[in-house]
């Protein structure tokens, strides 16, 4: 009985976990969608999807960029990529040296050489990127001109460096897992019968490594995309995204921000699911070779009537037209309601202006209520900050 | 000497000249020199480039002086600004290490020896899914909760519950469940790994012997996955220690983080070596705590990182 309760508790918290981890993503996503100028979900405005294209244009005449239209979001991305790309050449060949240099090394030395290994990573990554700008701005201040004082000041090449710096130990790590298994024999073999080592290493090493080093370049590529704390520093006077993306939170947040992560959280899910079908799939097609080796082998009639399992594509299917179905009627109430479309957009715009304007009459009302008594002498001037106050200095 | 000829004769020139130069590329130029110079800078006072190499540089301990005593004309002996945000950072970090810890043990444990396999692997993708969402927008998505204006103060207040929004940036609230937030995922994966190689039998032992589901986990579960815990309790403690993203989104007005100190420094006062000093000193934290671990739970450095 007791065990049953600790169950369902513990499924509980399973659910309530799961909750904390998705709500947030789930309400900032829905924010994107929302026309106001702050990222809320009541009072809702219209439904919209500006914040993804040209952002608006407020009631003081400040234009608010929405995702497409952000240059400096765009540059960022582009320096991001850029960045990402040089990194994945530098630290998956740098990775892959570490880990085999580690399975030659004599093991006096080996504790010590993985030690340095995995040192970078448990660096804080802000002290990575300042050591870094430290020992080139000294090496650019060496030489008036040259390559060394241009290379040195140019944040897109630090942040290279600093970043490489410590995901290098992220593919060392993965190499080393793979070689941790791999047969040395077949070296040997090859050797014996007359190859070179040059030979051995590209036919031989590199394909076994082949999906070591694949794994290795994507999350070299996505840990430099969406690293912060090294970059800041080592960036200096240039953009990638993630510094974009803090400085205008700095500033106040704006759905712009919500827009981009949902586009970054449809992505995420996207790349999951087809690597997850691609995964299975490969899973499946392994059963279905052994299942078929095993049934060559076998002269028992029982084993060739092993069913192959097959993909149930029902329930996801279901799950999708189900899903499909709740969005359209949403979607059908919204237009109905008009709470779509430029026509809401100026509605609730229209509305805002007119109470803002309301406002300023019970503001100016009050203000000519204190006219009133300063004629009768009843309070302070107040012209005394030069008729500040009175200028036109506020109106909209 | 005797490392780089053997590496020659047993890769060939070729490929064994790519290893050397690799190795010495990562480890001299981007681990250990720009390690040792930012040190030897912190010791140095802070120059414009001109002075460098002339009469002022010299050694002092001005910036660690500072640390500790604050500026000459302040009215406190001790700089109990930055001391205070020192010992905060580390203090809220542990808490949330162990919180960390606290939060993760039953997912982990459930995923890894109650959940059936296809269960487990889909709990496992969607756990996955938001730590693939950059650091910046998970801390983004927690303020739009929990801004003055936000959703979370929005809704308790149409419903009547509360007048005025609830500070839950100012108070840090914000800040700490980020911080928790974060790097749930690196805490979750070591101790599932650990809790995974665990083998049933020894559980369904401990069950036939009449362990109650307690002490099974104090006396079992636990001291088997003793090397995850450990490991997730570094990472989570040392990103936590370092993090720059999360209160730079969801900092309050008035609260430093220590890494936002040296962000400070170095940023906006351009005293880099100063910056360098305060970064040293988070470095010294972090070995030691590395270093402690490693001693109280008697594993090895092989063991944290895998």
């Amino acid at each position: 009985m007791s065990n049953r309760l600790i169950n369902y508790s513990l499924i509980f918290y399973i659910i309530t976990f799961f909750v904390f981890l998705f709500g947030p993503l789930i309400i900032m996503s829905i924010t994107a969608f929302n026309s106001a100028d702050f990222p809320r979900i009541s009072p809702w405005d219209c439904l919209s999807f500006r914040w993804f294209n040209e952002g608006m244009v407020d009631y003081v005449g400040q234009h608010q960029a929405g995702l497409l239209t952000d240059q400096k979001l765009k540059e960022g991305f582009y320096n991001s990529i850029f960045i990402g790309f040089f990194v994945v050449l530098l630290t998956v060949p740098i990775g892959l040296a570490a880990a085999l240099v580690l399975t030659q090394i004599n093991p006096k030395l080996r504790e010590l050489f993985y030690s340095l290994s995995i040192m970078p990573v448990l660096f804080p990554g802000v002290i990575i990127g300042i050591s870094t700008v430290v020992l080139w701005n000294r090496l650019s201040g060496l030489s008036d001109e040259g390559i060394l004082s241009e290379v040195g000041r140019n944040g897109i090449f630090l942040t290279i460096l600093a970043q490489t710096c410590f995901i290098s130990t992220y593919c060392f790590l993965i190499f080393v897992a793979r070689l941790q298994r791999f047969d040395r024999s077949q070296e040997e073999a090859a050797l014996d019968l007359g190859a070179t080592q040059t030979q051995v290493f590209f036919k031989i090493l590199l394909p076994y490594l082949a999906p070591a080093i694949g794994s290795s370049a994507v999350i070299a590529f996505l840990a430099s995309f969406e690293n912060y704390n090294t970059t800041v520093f080592s960036i200096l006077s240039d953009r990638t995204l993630t510094t974009v993306i803090a400085s205008k939170v700095r500033l106040g947040i704006t759905p712009a921000i919500s827009a981009l992560a949902f586009a970054i959280i449809v992505i995420t899910v996207l790349a999951v699911i087809i690597y997850e079908f691609y995964k299975r799939r490969v899973d499946r097609l392994k059963k279905i070779e052994e299942q078929t080796l095993l049934a060559s082998q076998s002269s028992d009639s029982r084993v060739q009537k092993i069913e192959i399992p097959k993909i149930n594509f029902i329930k996801p299917l279901s799950f999708f037209i189900i899903i499909a179905i709740i969005l359209s009627i949403l979607f059908t109430q919204v237009l109905k309601n008009n709470l779509y479309g430029d026509a809401c957009i100026a509605n609730v715009e229209e509305e805002k202006k007119r109470k803002i304007e309301e406002q300023r009459k019970l503001e100016e009302e009050k203000f000519k209520l204190s006219e009133e008594d300063l004629q009768s002498g009843n309070k302070g001037g107040n012209s005394a900050f030069g008729d500040i106050f009175n200028s036109d200095l506020f109106e909209y | 000497m005797n490392l780089f000829s053997s590496l020659i004769k047993k890769n060939g020139p070729i490929i064994g000249t790519y290893l050397l130069i690799a190795i010495i590329f990562w480890f001299i130029f981007l681990i250990i020199i720009p390690q040792l110079y930012m040190v030897d800078l912190s010791f140095r006072p802070n120059l414009s480039p001109l002075e460098r190499g002339g009469d002022k540089d010299f050694y002092t301990l001005e910036h660690y002086k500072h640390f500790l005593f604050g500026s000459a004309g302040s009215n406190n002996y001790f700089n109990v600004v930055d001391i205070s945000v020192f010992f905060k950072t580390i203090f809220i970090s542990i808490i949330v290490t162990i919180l960390n810890l606290l939060f993760c043990y039953p997912i982990a444990f459930y995923i890894a020896k109650v959940a059936q396999p296809n269960s487990a692997r889909f709990l496992i993708i969607a756990l996955i899914i938001p730590f693939w969402i950059n650091e910046l927008l998970r801390s983004f998505a927690l303020r739009v909760l929990l801004a003055n204006e936000g959703v979370i103060n929005t809704f308790l207040t149409q419903i009547g519950l509360i007048d005025t929004g609830l500070l839950f940036i100012t108070n840090n609230v914000g800040l700490y469940s980020g911080l928790t937030y974060a790097y749930l995922l690196l805490m979750m994966f070591p101790l599932y790994n650990a809790i995974e190689s665990l083998d049933k039998n020894q559980l369904e032992a401990a069950k036939d012997l009449g362990s109650s589901t307690f002490w099974t986990h104090i006396r079992v579960v636990i001291p088997h996955a003793k090397p995850g815990i450990v490991s997730g309790c570094t990472m989570v403690f040392m990103l936590t220690v370092g993090a720059l993203a999360t209160p730079v989104v969801l900092g309050g007005p008035n609260t430093l983080w220590f890494p936002e100190l040296i962000y400070q420094w170095f940023k906006m006062s351009n005293n880099w070596s100063r910056g360098a000093a305060y970064s040293f000193l988070l470095l010294i934290i972090s070995v030691i705590f590395v270093l402690t671990m490693m001693r109280l739970f008697k594993v090895r450095i092989g063991e944290i990182i895998k």
